[in-house]
C-alpha cells in the first residue's frame, strides 16, 4: 500500500517537472513563431497607421525630461509614438539581457560606454549602425569607439558623455573671499581656509564606492597621473597602477579625508547629495549629471570649478567620460520607426534637446550649422573646461573591468580602504594592480 | 460470510480514499514542483554551465564553475567572507530573538492591564517591508542628521558615536540588530503560543510548592519551550542564510563597507544579475554559488532538526 502510494507520488512529481519542462520549451518556440508572425503583421500595417516603438535605459529619473523629447519627435513623426520605459539602474544589465533573450526587449536601447555594451552586442541583440546610419561616420573617434568593435562595427549611437569636478557654494566663498582654485595647492588651502572657520568642507563619504573611484580619482586624480597618455599606457600594459604617477594620484586625492565631515565613513552617495543640496556643505565632488538636481534643489548660488591642475601652466587633464550610447533591437517588431528614431538620436536637434532638457550631459554631435546652446551657467562652464584640456576617460573602464576581479571594483574596494586608514595609498595601488595582474593579459606578459 | 463482505467492502473504501489522497496533494505538489523543485534543479543544471557576461550559459563545463569558486581568487574570498559573515548574523539574530523574544513572551504571559494591546503592538515591525525598515533605520542612524547619535549626545554618551553603518566592525552587527527588530514579534508570537499550550495547573501547582518566577522559567517554561526554541532557530538559520533584503536596503548589493556586510543572499544577486564591471561573476557562476546555498540551507534544517529532536527525545526518555 505505501509502496503504491510512493510510486503515484513519485509519478506525480515526475509528471509535473516534464510538463514544466516542456512548456519551458514550447515557450521559447511559441516566443519565436509569434516574433515571425508579428514581424510580418508589421511589414504588413499599411502606411499612416500608428506603431509604438519602446525605448529603455537605466535613470529612471529621466522620464519627464524624455518625455519633453519625445514629444517633438512624435510631432514631427505622427503615425510613432514613442514609450519610455526605463529600468532602475542596478537592475538594467540584468532585466536588458532576459528581455533579450526573451523576445521581449525594448525597440531602442540604451547603450553603456565599452565593455557592458559590447556585451550586448556580442550577444547578437543589436544592430551594426556603420550603413544605416552614415552620419556617425562625423562623430569624435574617442566617442564612437565606446560603442564601436574593435573591427570597427558601430553598435550605438554616442548621445552623451559627462565631466568631473567640483560644485561649491557662492555665497560661502564670497563669505570668505574665496576665488576658484586653479591649483591643487591652492584648492588645499581653500580646504583649509574653510575649515578653520568651522564650515563642513566637502559632502563627501565612503558609504558607496564608486564616486570615490568614478569621480574623485578619475576626475581630480587624472591631473596627476597623467591623464590619457597614462590610461592609454596603462591599458596597454607599459604602465601600471603601482608606478608613481598613479601612486601620486592616490597620495593627492588621500589629501582630502582631512575635509570629510564626521562620519564620512557612513556617508552613502543619496546622503552626499542630500548634504550639499540642504547646504550642509562648503563643496561637493561630482559629476555634471548632478547639476539638474541640485538645481531642482534650488541652489541659485552653485558655482563649479574643473580639476585643480598639479602645478601652475599645467593642461588640465579633463575626465569626459563617454556614458549613453543608444542602439536598436535587431529582433524589434517596429524596426523602420525604431530606426527613424534612432536617426533622429544622430542629428543636432536631438543634441539640442537632449543637452537642454538634461544639463550636464554633452552631446557629442557634430553641429554643422553652429554651435549648441546651454543655457545653464554650470552646465556652460563645465562643457567650456573641454577646450584647450587633454580628454579622458575613467581610470579602468576600458577593457581592465571586463572580467572578475574588475579594475572598478577593486578600485572602489581600495579606496574607501585608503579612506578609513585600512590601506596606505601604496598599498591601495598594490591592491588593484595585483588583482588585474590574475587576469588582464597585458599585465600578464 | 456478511462479515467478510462488509470488511471486504470496507477494505475496498479504505483503499478508495487512500487512492484519493495522492489526488488531493496533486495540486500542492504540482505547484511547489513547478516554482520550487524545477528552478532549484534548472539552477543546479546552469552551475555546469559557462556563464560568461550576462548571456545564458550555452557551454558545458562540469564542475569548473565550482572549482573556480573554491579555489581562485576573488571568488573564493568573496564566497568565504560572506559564509562567515552569515554565520555571524545567524548567531547574533538567534541570540537576540531566542533570548529576548523569550523573555518579552513570558513577560506578555503575565496578567497586567493592557497585555493583550502589548502582545499585539509587538507584532506590528513584522508587518513592515523589511527595505521599509531598513531604509527609515539607516536616516535614524547617519551620522549627520540621523536621530540615533543625537539623542547618545544628549545622553551625554557622545564618546560612544561611531559611524554605525561605514565601519566595518559595527555594520554587520547594526543590521542584524534592524533585522532581530523587525522580526521580534514573530519569536515572542511563537513563544507567546508555547507557554499558552502549557497547562494551567502546573504552573498553578508550582506556584503551590514555592517556585518562584526564575523557578518557574528554568524548570517548566524553558523545558517546556524547547520544541519552540527549536522551531524558532530553524526559522532565523533559513531567513539568515537566504537573506537578501536588509542588506539591499542598509548596504546595497556590495555589502558596503568593503563586503564586511555580504552575506550569501547579496553575493548570490551581486554575482548573478549585475554585469561584470559592477563585481557579477555571470549566470553559471551565480548558479553554482546559489546550488551551494542551497546545499548549506539544506544541511543545516536537517542539522538543527536533528538536535532538536535528539533533546527532544532525550527530555522525554529523562521525563
Amino acid at each position: 500500500m505505501k509502496k503504491s502510494l510512493l510510486w503515484l507520488l513519485i509519478v506525480l512529481l515526475s509528471v509535473s517537472m516534464v510538463a514544466t519542462f516542456s512548456l519551458a520549451g514550447c515557450k521559447e518556440k511559441t516566443a519565436e513563431e509569434e516574433a515571425v508572425a508579428e514581424e510580418e503583421a508589421a511589414e504588413a500595417v499599411p502606411e499612416g497607421e500608428q506603431v509604438t516603438i519602446k525605448l529603455t535605459s537605466w535613470r529612471t529619473e529621466d522620464i519627464e525630461r524624455m518625455n519633453r523629447i519625445n514629444a517633438v519627435f512624435m510631432e514631427e513623426n505622427p503615425d510613432i509614438i514613442v514609450d519610455f520605459q526605463p529600468i532602475k539602474d542596478t537592475e538594467y544589465d540584468a532585466q536588458l539581457t532576459s528581455s533579450l533573450e526573451t523576445g521581449v526587449g525594448a525597440d531602442i536601447i540604451w547603450l553603456r560606454s565599452f565593455d557592458p555594451g559590447e556585451l550586448i552586442y556580442n550577444g547578437g541583440y543589436i544592430s551594426e549602425l556603420n550603413d544605416v546610419i552614415p552620419e556617425l561616420a562625423d562623430f569624435p573617434s574617442a566617442a564612437i569607439n565606446a560603442w564601436a568593435s574593435d573591427d570597427g562595427v558601430i553598435y550605438g549611437v554616442p548621445i552623451a558623455g559627462v565631466t568631473h569636478g567640483v560644485f561649491y557654494l557662492g555665497d560661502i566663498f564670497e563669505q570668505y573671499g574665496l576665488e576658484e582654485p586653479a591649483t591643487w595647492a591652492e584648492f588645499i588651502d581653500l580646504c583649509q581656509t574653510l575649515k578653520d572657520n568651522g564650515e563642513t568642507v566637502f559632502a563627501q563619504g565612503t558609504g558607496d564606492g564608486w564616486p570615490l573611484y568614478e569621480v574623485i580619482y578619475s576626475g581630480l586624480g587624472a591631473n596627476f597621473y597623467g591623464g590619457e597618455a597614462s590610461r592609454q599606457a596603462l591599458m596597454a600594459g607599459d604602465m601600471r597602477l603601482t608606478d608613481e604617477p598613479f601612486v601620486d594620484a592616490f597620495k593627492a586625492v588621500d589629501e582630502l579625508q582631512q575635509f570629510f565631515p564626521s562620519g564620512y565613513e557612513a556617508i552613502n552617495y543619496v546622503a552626499m547629495q542630500q548634504m550639499f543640496g540642504t547646504r550642509q556643505a562648503a563643496m561637493f565632488i561630482g559629476g555634471s549629471w548632478e547639476i539638474g538636481i541640485f538645481r531642482d534643489a534650488e541652489l541659485d548660488d552653485l558655482g563649479w570649478f574643473a580639476p585643480p591642475v598639479e602645478n601652475e601652466g599645467d593642461t588640465l587633464q579633463y575626465c569626459f567620460h563617454v556614458d549613453m550610447g543608444v542602439g536598436i533591437n535587431k529582433a524589434s517588431k517596429n524596426y523602420d520607426a525604431a530606426l527613424r528614431y534612432l536617426k533622429w538620436t544622430s542629428t543636432p536637434e536631438f543634441a539640442q534637446l537632449f543637452m537642454e532638457n538634461l544639463p550636464g550631459f554633452f552631446s557629442y554631435t557634430p553641429n554643422p550649422t553652429g554651435e549648441y546652446i546651454l543655457e545653464d551657467d554650470v552646465a556652460l562652464d563645465n562643457l567650456n573646461a573641454a577646450s584647450g584640456a587633454d580628454l579622458t576617460v575613467r581610470t579602468v573602464w576600458e577593457r581592465m573591468s571586463r572580467q572578475e576581479p574588475s579594475g572598478n571594483g577593486m578600485m572602489e574596494e581600495a579606496l574607501i580602504k585608503m579612506y578609513t586608514d585600512v590601506l596606505t595609498p601604496e598599498e591601495a595601488a598594490a591592491l588593484v594592480q595585483d588583482a588585474l595582474n590574475t587576469w588582464y593579459e597585458p599585465f600578464m606578459e | 460470510m456478511v462479515g467478510d463482505r462488509k470488511k471486504l467492502m470496507s477494505s475496498i473504501n479504505k483503499k478508495k480514499i487512500r487512492y484519493f489522497i495522492p489526488l488531493f496533494l496533486a495540486s500542492g505538489i504540482i505547484i511547489y514542483t513547478i516554482f520550487m523543485v524545477v528552478p532549484i534543479l534548472n539552477s543546479m543544471f546552469l552551475s555546469f554551465y559557462t556563464g560568461e557576461g550576462m548571456s545564458t550559459p550555452t557551454e558545458f563545463v562540469g564542475f569548473r564553475n565550482y572549482i573556480r569558486l573554491f579555489t581562485q581568487f576573488p571568488f573564493k574570498d568573496r564566497f568565504i567572507n560572506a559564509f562567515w559573515n552569515n554565520v555571524k548574523f545567524f548567531l547574533i539574530v538567534t541570540l537576540i530573538q531566542n533570548v529576548v523574544g523569550f523573555f518579552m513572551a513570558v513577560l506578555i504571559s503575565r496578567k497586567f492591564w493592557g497585555n493583550k494591546i502589548f502582545r499585539r503592538i509587538s507584532f506590528l515591525p513584522v508587518t513592515l517591508s523589511v527595505l521599509v525598515v531598513g531604509f527609515l533605520f539607516s536616516l535614524m542612524l547617519n551620522p549627520v542628521w540621523g536621530i540615533f547619535d543625537k539623542i547618545l549626545e544628549f545622553l551625554r554618551l557622545g564618546f560612544l558615536i561611531r559611524p554605525w553603518l561605514g565601519s566595518t566592525t559595527t555594520a554587520l552587527p547594526v543590521i542584524a540588530i534592524v533585522i532581530s527588530w523587525q522580526w521580534m514579534g514573530e519569536a515572542i508570537l511563537f513563544y507567546m503560543a508555547g507557554i499558552d499550550g502549557i497547562d494551567e495547573e502546573v504552573l498553578e501547582a508550582a506556584k503551590i510548592d514555592g517556585a518562584g518566577p526564575l523557578a518557574e522559567i528554568r524548570y517548566i517554561l524553558f523545558p517546556s519551550l524547547l520544541p519552540v526554541i527549536g522551531i524558532v532557530t530553524i526559522l532565523i538559520f533559513i531567513g539568515d542564510f537566504t537573506q537578501f533584503d536588509i542588506i539591499y536596503a542598509m548596504a546595497t548589493t556590495r555589502g558596503n563597507p568593503t563586503y564586511s556586510t555580504d552575506l550569501f543572499g547579496s553575493l548570490f544577486y551581486r554575482v548573478t544579475f549585475q554585469s561584470a564591471e559592477r563585481g557579477g561573476w555571470g549566470m553559471g557562476m551565480g548558479a553554482a554559488v546559489a546550488t551551494i546555498m542551497f546545499l548549506i540551507v539544506f544541511i543545516g534544517v536537517i542539522f538543527w532538526l536533528y538536535i532538536f529532536r535528539m533533546k527532544g527525545l532525550k527530555d522525554k526518555e529523562g521525563a
